[in-house]
């Protein structure tokens, strides 16, 4: 029942945003993501449900829900992200703002938790709709053409997918004669050579493009650029790992055999994006632009411990999802606090700020540091399972992501040079107030707590991978 | 059962149609009762067509095996009341200088209702004509100059296709020698070539109806001539009783040989999903806009006939209904925007989030289901289409259907960035003018097309029943 209540919260909570004054939307909003912390505190401490319902039974589709070790910790970074976005959020925007906000969370909270591929596939969808308007809305000069992009690249991904899953579901119908989306019967459905790797592709694509990875990322700089710094945190720290999720959740299980026969090309396609992200970001001059690409980075790594194929490997991408969710979400919540104060994203233009604002400075190196795996903290735990992964798998994409760390350290050390130390130009600013110390405090420690505790989210992850791994063993395992 | 309670939805809308023209007379002009009757009479046979569905559903071919009356037909009478009602509603204040608006589109209504019943050649051309001769004179009758070239463009080429209809019925009829649909099996089975001929000809008359390319040239320059209301009736009503006619007539007669048809109208459904979508994206006119992504949907909706099988049945039966719904609801709000002479365009909602904002909020959501966005029932419509097409073995058709749908998206968030703009929120709206009629429209419209796409369960159900029929030749 949590897991309705996790669904139900955030679409009352839109609708109470939209109902209520221009003033008072903030204020809703951020309330009701924090009953929605409470209730996910609550699952938490039940531990693992499901929850199975008949949707639609004349097509055997299911109101099937569940939370177990892989989903449980999404949905967390879910509402704790979404409660932060909505803290740095200006009350000066209209109420409607803070109705897409929620109902993204609505959204998110749905994919992370469908067992149904066709539930899976309508939130999938829902997702697309509130952040076309956030960045169509509320966002500088290019927000149209932004959003258009945005929602074109999406749909291209997201519709063939929906090809893709009747004909899975299809396909598992015709030798049994009834038709079901449930992800947990659809693992061994048998495929002909000539339409599996169309039905893959058709998966890989919508994955690739929502995470992103090279050479899908097309949407990415526009939409992280222009996004209010709210958005792009959401958009990077969660929305981005649906796609991350959707690989571990249905790919692994069904398309077990194709990941094998490819594994090799898509582990160079991961590495690429891996090295192209990281170089990107160093030279960009937009301190946002930087993190977009730090982030396309970090995507392609998550995307190494996946197609790792090891066990090692996916339970560190499981990790690295939510730590860097709630690491890059930070940093971009940062730079938003940066970016407010001195009305620039230039990075030439800044510089000297820990003078004015050192709070604003500490923060600012914890989430740079955080970020570029700093032994300590979560960013490192996730990068060393996949890269201990990754060693057992093939030596060769091991070194490349072990030199890719160098690179982070170095392009996220510049960007903090760059805007905190150095000699000040410009007006003087203002520091953190206690509010936004605050929250950006707590999302700290937060992190810190994933840090020195990685066997809260491992220990847990670990045995919902068992499935995924031990699939490995019995239906991949022949083939290679 | 008699034939007189099998028939009473036809029959009521029948005796509507008479009162109200006896309405007519006797009240001052311009008065509201015509309109009342048209609604009372839409509802009277809403209810007496549920009653039919829940207590006595036991097909019962009539007349000489003319007319069948089953789940499917039923359904059909359901979902062109809803279109009569919505239109009658719509008209309720610009459509009120002409008395005779409610009992020509009643007319109207009736001969969709007997196409959806019609088993036999005869009820099928009377059908069409019903359909088509009074919204001759309804897409004729606005005031403006498109009004007349509206009227005229579609007369000319409606009669012409009507002739063509008929040819290729009497051709059948020739080959066969049986008005029934039923009897053509052993014509069918001998390869006849005048059957053939017939076939063809009457696809061409059926397809300009459903306005299928290349047969969609008069839509466009109908639509943006026709008064509103009278616009959301041809969308939905016309297509609904194109559709489900062309359905039954193949169905029933042409079982035996789904090979020489079902290929040509998946091909014309692929290149009737990517055109009418595709020039859609170009249009500003939104009258305009609708007619080209309706023959998009007319094109997803023979997606559904070309796969011959139950499921691709079913799939087009439901797919009319978050459609209708859509239209019905987009043009309750176009009425209300529009200032009764212009055509409303893209550029005339901007900034209308800002103005009205419960407007634009309805208007995406109609806009969402159109395009296939999940949580609407036009998204469950495409769903249970891409099904059809997967289980007859034909990706090809699901690929035009996602591509088509895509390209459609494209259309309809033309008007959604359009509402969102921030550089129109001085300037007054051209005319906004909101009476109960049209809330009532929208209502119904929302209600409906969330309600399916997140509870589709009960509409699945019946529509599954209605087109048992498919079984049973």
């Amino acid at each position: 029942m949590v897991l309705v209540w996790l669904l139900a919260i955030p679409l009352v909570g839109s609708i109470l945003a939209l109902a209520s004054g221009d003033r008072g939307a903030k204020f809703v909003a951020v309330g009701l993501s924090l009953v929605e912390i409470v209730a996910f505190i609550v699952l938490l401490a039940h531990g693992p449900v499901t929850l199975n319902a008949p949707w639609i039974p004349d097509w055997g589709v299911r109101f099937h829900l569940g939370a177990d070790g892989l989903s449980m910790f999404l949905i967390g970074l879910t509402t704790v992200m979404t409660t932060m976005a909505l803290f740095a959020s200006s009350p000066a925007y209209p109420k409607s703002y803070f109705f897409w906000i929620l109902f993204l969370e609505f959204g998110m909270v749905g994919v992370f938790e469908s067992l149904d591929l066709m539930l899976f596939y309508v939130f999938w969808e829902v997702i697309l709709i509130p952040i076309f308007f956030l960045l169509t809305g509320y966002t500088g000069s290019h927000g149209r053409a932004t959003a258009m992009k945005w929602l074109i690249m999406n749909l291209v991904g997201s519709l063939f997918m929906l090809i893709g899953i009747i004909a899975v579901a299809v396909l598992h119908a015709q030798p049994f004669g009834t038709l079901t989306f449930e992800i947990n019967q659809l693992t061994h459905v048998p495929m002909s050579a000539a339409v599996a790797p169309w039905i893959f592709a058709s998966f890989f694509l919508a994955f690739a493009i929502k995470a992103p990875l090279w050479p899908f990322h097309g949407w990415m700089p526009d939409s992280y650029s222009e996004a209010p710094a709210p958005v792009t945190a959401l958009l990077s720290g969660v929305m981005s790992k649906a796609g991350i999720y959707g690989f571990l959740r249905i790919m692994l299980p069904i398309f077990m055999p194709q990941m094998r026969h490819y594994q090799t090309g898509l582990l160079i396609l991961a590495a690429i994006g891996l090295v192209y992200g990281a170089f990107m970001a160093l030279r960009q001059k937009d301190m946002k632009m930087a993190a977009a690409y730090a982030s396309l980075s970090h995507m392609g790594m998550m995307a190494l411990g996946v197609f790792s194929l090891t066990e090692a490997g996916i339970l560190g991408a499981t990790f690295l999802m939510v730590a860097h969710g709630l690491i890059i979400g930070g940093l971009f919540v940062v730079l938003g606090f940066t970016e407010e104060r001195t009305k620039t994203r230039d990075i030439a233009a800044m510089g000297g700020l820990n003078d004015d604002a050192p709070r604003l400075a500490v923060y600012f190196l914890f989430f740079a540091l955080a970020a570029l795996g700093l032994p300590g903290l979560p960013g490192f735990t996730g990068e060393y399972l996949i890269i201990q992964g990754l060693v057992a798998h093939d030596m060769v994409f091991a070194v490349i992501a072990g030199v890719v760390l160098v690179v982070a350290a170095w392009y996220m050390i510049r960007l903090f040079q760059g805007v905190m130390q150095s000699v000040r130009q410009g007006p003087k600013i203002f520091d953190l107030s206690a509010a936004q110390v605050g929250y950006i405090g707590t999302l700290a420690l937060l992190v810190v707590l994933l840090g020195v505790w990685p066997a809260g989210i491992t220990s847990h992850a670990a045995p919902t991978l068992y499935h995924a791994v031990h699939l490995l063993a019995t239906k991949g395992g022949a083939a290679s | 059962m008699s034939a007189t309670s099998m028939m009473m939805p036809e029959y009521l809308i029948l005796a509507t149609l008479l009162i109200a023209m006896l309405g007519i007379m006797v009240s001052r002009a311009h008065s509201t009762l015509p309109s009342w009757l048209g609604l009372l009479g839409s509802l009277g046979a809403l209810w007496a067509t549920v009653d039919i569905w829940t207590h006595h559903l036991k097909p019962e071919v009539l007349f000489n095996q003319s007319v069948s009356i089953d789940t499917y037909s039923l359904f059909v009478n359901v979902l062109v009341l809803i279109a009569a009602g919505s239109t009658i509603l719509l008209g309720w204040q610009a459509e009120r200088h002409h008395d005779e608006f409610p009992v020509l589109v009643l007319l109207s209504a009736l001969g969709m209702m007997l196409l959806g019943m019609s088993a036999n050649l005869v009820t099928l051309f009377l059908g069409i004509e019903i359909l088509s001769l009074p919204l001759y004179i309804l897409a004729a009758s606005h005031r403006n100059s498109l009004g007349g070239e509206a009227g005229l463009k579609y007369l000319l080429l409606g009669a012409f296709s009507s002739g063509i209809l008929l040819f290729g019925l009497a051709l059948i009829y020739g080959a066969s020698g049986s008005m029934n649909f039923t009897d053509f099996a052993s014509a069918v089975s001998s390869h006849s070539p005048i059957l053939g001929a017939g076939l063809v000809l009457a696809l061409v008359g059926l397809l300009f109806k459903l306005a299928i390319v290349p047969f969609h040239m008069w839509v466009p320059d109908v639509y943006e001539g026709s008064p509103d209301s009278v616009t959301s009736f041809m969308a939905f009503g016309t297509k609904v009783g194109a559709a489900v006619i062309l359905l039954r007539f193949l169905a029933y007669g042409f079982y035996l040989s789904p090979d020489s048809w079902g290929p040509i109208l998946g091909y014309l459904a692929l290149l009737t999903m990517i055109v009418g979508n595709l020039v859609a994206l170009t249009q500003n006119d939104l009258k305009r806009l609708f007619g080209y992504s309706g023959i998009g949907h007319a094109g997803f909706l023979l997606v559904g006939v070309a796969v011959h099988s139950v499921v691709g049945a079913r799939a087009m039966l439901f797919y009319l209904l978050p459609y209708g719904l859509a239209v019905i609801g987009a043009f309750a709000i176009i009425t209300m925007i529009s200032n009764g002479d212009n055509n409303v365009t893209i550029d005339d909602l901007r900034s209308l989030a800002y103005k009205k904002p419960w407007a634009a909020a309805l208007f995406i959501v109609f806009m969402l289901s159109f395009a296939g966005i999940p949580l609407t029932g036009g998204f469950i419509g495409k769903f249970y289409l891409l099904q059809a097409a997967l289980f007859a073995h034909q990706p090809g058709l699901a690929v035009g259907l996602v591509v088509g749908t895509f390209l459609g998206l494209g259309a309809y968030l033309r008007p959604l960035q359009a509402m969102f703009r921030r550089d129109g929120q001085d300037q007054a709206l051209a005319g906004w003018n909101v009476n109960w009629a049209q809330i009532v429209v929208l209502v119904v419209a929302v209600v409906g097309t969330i309600g399916i796409g997140v509870y589709p369960t009960p509409v699945v159900h019946w529509v599954n029943q209605s087109a048992n029929f498919f079984w049973l030749h």
